[in-house]
C-alpha cells in the first residue's frame, strides 16, 4: 500500500525508540474512537527528536506508549520498540524493568510530578531504590545528581520539601530524577511549558548537556515549533493523531513542506525578521475521530482540492522533508 | 530555639481557643437545660404530695432557687474543682457517677472506632484501587450503612446474633477484659456501622483522588511497584484529610453510646444520659454534655497538632516543620 510507505523512518534495531505504524483506539466495534493512526517515529542513540503539534494532536499519547502507558481501555496496533524490546507485547514485569532501567519520562508540571508530602531526597532515590540500589548508595547518588543539575547545597536540598523550591529548581530535580537510572531514552513531555521564559532556556540547556554527556536519545514533545527546531536534530509534526511532516530541525523554518507546518510557523510570533502579523490557523484543531476523510487538515488548508479527500496522503520526500501532502511544492515558506 | 518558642506560642493559642469553646458550650448547656419545661423537683418526688415548705427546701437543696446567672456561676465554680454537682435521683456526686461509667463507655467507643476505621478504610482503599464493579458494590454498601440508624442496627444485630444464633450476649457489659470485649462486640458493631459507611465513602474519594494525581503516574512511569505506590503516594497523601474526619467521627461515637448502651443494657455514660434526661436529672445531663464537648475539643486539638507532622505544607505558628 502506498499510504504507509516509510521514507526516512526505516526501523533500525539500534534505535532506542522505534514506533512503527502505531494506531490507538478506545472502545471497540462501532463505537471505537480512534486516537492515533499510522504514527511512525524513530529516535536513534544520542539523537534529539522533536514531536510537535497543537494540544490534542496525540503527541503525549505517542510518547507515553514508549513506556507502555496506554489510556484506560485503549487498544494499540503496530509496533513500539525501546532498545529492541517490544513494548506493546511486553508483560507487566518486562514493562517495569524497562521503566526502571531504560526509559525515563519528564512530565510537564514539576510541581505535580513530585509528591508534595515527601522529601526531595525520597523523590530522587525512588527510581534507584526500585531497581534495587541500597538505600545508602542511593542517597549518595542523589547528592551527586543534584550537584550535576546545578542545585546548590544538595545536602540541605534532599531534606527539603517540594513547596520550598521554585518551579525551575523543581524541574531540575525532576530532570535529576529522570537521569538517576541512566536511561537510554528520555521522553520529555513539554518539560518547559510550565516555566518562565528565562528558566526555559536554562532547563533546555541543561537537558541538552546532560543528554550529550550520557549519549541518551531524547524525544522532545512540545507545542513550540521554534523551540523544537532550535533544539532537535529531527522534528516530527503531528496533526489529529497522524504525523504530517518529518524534517531535519534546521530545514523546518527554511522550507516547510506541509501546509500545517507552515501555518504553525506563521502562528508563532518571532523576534527575528519582519514584524509580520501573527496569523491564527483558521478553524479549530481536530482530533482524529472528528477529522474529515482523506487528509485530516484539508478543511483548514488553503491549498486543499478535491483529490485531498480521496485518501490519507502518503509520506513522500520533498526537499529535506518527508511530507503527507499532495502538493508540497505549493507550500511557500 | 525560635522554633520551640513558636511551637509553645501556638500550643498556648490552641489551648486558649479550646478553653473559650468550652466556656461558651458550658453557658449554652446550663442555660438550655434551665429553660426546658418541667420541674425537676416534681420528677424527683414522683408525684407524692409535699407541702410548699418541703418543696422550697428541696429547691434550695438542689440550687434551683438561685437565678440563672448565679446558678451558672456556682455550677461553673464546681466544674473548675471537678465537682459537677449532685444527681437528683442517685443522691451522689455526678463526677463519681461519670468516672465509674467512663471506663465501659470509653472501651466501647475505642472498640467501635477501631472497627469503623479499620474496615472503612480497607473497603475504601480496595474499592478505589480496583474500581469497576467492586467500586460500585462498595459505594452501595457505604450508602446503605451510612443510612442505617444506630438503633435499627442494634435491633438487627440483637435479633440475629444474640437471640437467633446466640453467639453474643444480649445485655450487660461483662467482667474481665475478654468478657468485656465479648459483651461489647455487638454494641460496638452497631455503633461502628454508620461511621464505617462514612469512612468507606470519604476514604474512597480521598484515595481515588490521590490515585489520579500526576505524581502517582510519574512513580508508575519509573517502574515503582504497585504496593509501594499505594503506600508512599496514595495512603500517605490521603492521611491528612482522613485523620480530620476520623477524629470527628470518634468524638461523635461518644454521643452515639446513648442509643447503643440503652439497647444493649450496658451501664455506661450513654445509658446514664438517657435515663437522666427522662428523670429530669439535669446536673447529670449537664455533666455529660460538658464532657462530650470537652472530648470534641480534645480530639480536634490533637488532630490539629498531628497535621503538621503528616503534611509538611501545614505550618505550625507560621513556621513549617
Amino acid at each position: 500500500m502506498l499510504m504507509d510507505k516509510e521514507t526516512t523512518a526505516r526501523p533500525d534495531e539500534r534505535d532506542v525508540l522505534g514506533i512503527s505504524r502505531l494506531g490507538l483506539a478506545v472502545g471497540s466495534g462501532e463505537r471505537a474512537t480512534p486516537l492515533l493512526a499510522g504514527v511512525t517515529v524513530r529516535v536513534g542513540r544520542g539523537e534529539t527528536v522533536g514531536l510537535v503539534g497543537e494540544s490534542g494532536s496525540g503527541k503525549s499519547l505517542t510518547a507515553r506508549t514508549a513506556l507502555g502507558m496506554l489510556p484506560p481501555g485503549a487498544r494499540a496496533t503496530g509496533r513500539v520498540t525501546v532498545s529492541g524490546v517490544d513494548v506493546l507485547a511486553a508483560g507487566r514485569r518486562t514493562l517495569r524493568d524497562l521503566r526502571r532501567t531504560r526509559v525515563s519520562m519528564i512530565f510537564q508540571d514539576p510541581r505535580a510530578s513530585i509528591n508534595p508530602v515527601r522529601r526531595i531526597g525520597d523523590y530522587l532515590t525512588e527510581g534507584l531504590r526500585a531497581r534495587g540500589v541500597p538505600a545508602r548508595a542511593a542517597a549518595g547518588q542523589a547528592l551527586d545528581l543534584l550537584d550535576r543539575v546545578g542545585i546548590r547545597d544538595p545536602r540541605a536540598a534532599v531534606r527539603r520539601y517540594p513547596h520550598q523550591f521554585s518551579g525551575g529548581m523543581l524541574q531540575r530535580v525532576v530532570i535529576a530524577g529522570a537521569l538517576s537510572t541512566e536511561p537510554e531514552l528520555l521522553l520529555a513531555d513539554e518539560p518547559t511549558t510550565a516555566l518562565d521564559v528565562t528558566t526555559q532556556a536554562e532547563v533546555v540547556g541543561l537537558l541538552r548537556n546532560l543528554q550529550r554527556d550520557h549519549g541518551t536519545g531524547m524525544l522532545f514533545v512540545t507545542h513550540d515549533l521554534d523551540l523544537a527546531a532550535a533544539v532537535c536534530d529531527r522534528v516530527y509534526v503531528m496533526y489529529a493523531g497522524r504525523i504530517v511532516e518529518e524534517a531535519p530541525g534546521a530545514s523546518l523554518f527554511a522550507a516547510p513542506a506541509h501546509p500545517y507546518t507552515k501555518a504553525l510557523l506563521e502562528a508563532s510570533p518571532s523576534v527575528h525578521g519582519d514584524k509580520a502579523a501573527i496569523k491564527a490557523i483558521a478553524g479549530r484543531p481536530r482530533s482524529l475521530a472528528e477529522s474529515p476523510s482523506g487528509c485530516s487538515f484539508r478543511d483548514r488548508c488553503p491549498l486543499a482540492g478535491d483529490d485531498c479527500a480521496e485518501r490519507v496522503p502518503a509520506h513522500r520526500p520533498h526537499g529535506a522533508s518527508a511530507t503527507a501532502c499532495l502538493r508540497p511544492e505549493q507550500v511557500m515558506p | 530555639m525560635t522554633m520551640a518558642r513558636s511551637l509553645a506560642a501556638w500550643l498556648g493559642r490552641r489551648a486558649l481557643a479550646a478553653l473559650v469553646t468550652l466556656l461558651v458550650a458550658s453557658i449554652l448547656i446550663y442555660g438550655s437545660l434551665r429553660l426546658v419545661p418541667g420541674d425537676p423537683v416534681l420528677a424527683v418526688t414522683g408525684g407524692r404530695r409535699l407541702t410548699p415548705d418541703q418543696i422550697a427546701a428541696l429547691r434550695a437543696g438542689y440550687g434551683l432557687d438561685r437565678g440563672l446567672v448565679q446558678g451558672y456561676l456556682e455550677w461553673l465554680g464546681g466544674v473548675l474543682r471537678l465537682d459537677l454537682g449532685t444527681s437528683l435521683t442517685y443522691q451522689s456526686g455526678v463526677t463519681t457517677l461519670l468516672t465509674g461509667r467512663l471506663g465501659v463507655s470509653g472501651l466501647l467507643v475505642a472498640y467501635s472506632a477501631v472497627l469503623a476505621i479499620a474496615f472503612g478504610l480497607a473497603v475504601a482503599l480496595v474499592s478505589a484501587v480496583k474500581g469497576g464493579l467492586v467500586d460500585r458494590a462498595a459505594s452501595i454498601v457505604a450508602a446503605l450503612t451510612t443510612a442505617t440508624p444506630t438503633f435499627v442496627a442494634a435491633i438487627g444485630l440483637l435479633a440475629l446474633f444474640a437471640v437467633g444464633l446466640g453467639w453474643f450476649p444480649a445485655t450487660g457489659a461483662g467482667t474481665g477484659l475478654a468478657g468485656r470485649l465479648w459483651h461489647l462486640t455487638l454494641p460496638a458493631v452497631a455503633m461502628a456501622i454508620a461511621a464505617f459507611g462514612v469512612l468507606a465513602r470519604v476514604g474512597n474519594a480521598a484515595f481515588a483522588g490521590e490515585l489520579g494525581r500526576e505524581h502517582v503516574e510519574v512513580a508508575r512511569s519509573r517502574g515503582v511497584s504497585g504496593g509501594a505506590i499505594i503506600r508512599r503516594h496514595v495512603v500517605r497523601n490521603a492521611l491528612a484529610p482522613l485523620l480530620t474526619i476520623a477524629g470527628l467521627l470518634v468524638a461523635s461515637l461518644f454521643v452515639g453510646t446513648a442509643v447503643v448502651e440503652t439497647a444493649f443494657g450496658v451501664d455506661g455514660v450513654g445509658s446514664l444520659l438517657v435515663s437522666s434526661v427522662s428523670r429530669r436529672d439535669f446536673p447529670v445531663v449537664q455533666g455529660i454534655a460538658l464532657v462530650a464537648v470537652a472530648l470534641f475539643v480534645l480530639v480536634n486539638t490533637l488532630v490539629d497538632l498531628a497535621l503538621p507532622f503528616i503534611d509538611p505544607r501545614v505550618t505550625v505558628g507560621g513556621l513549617s516543620r
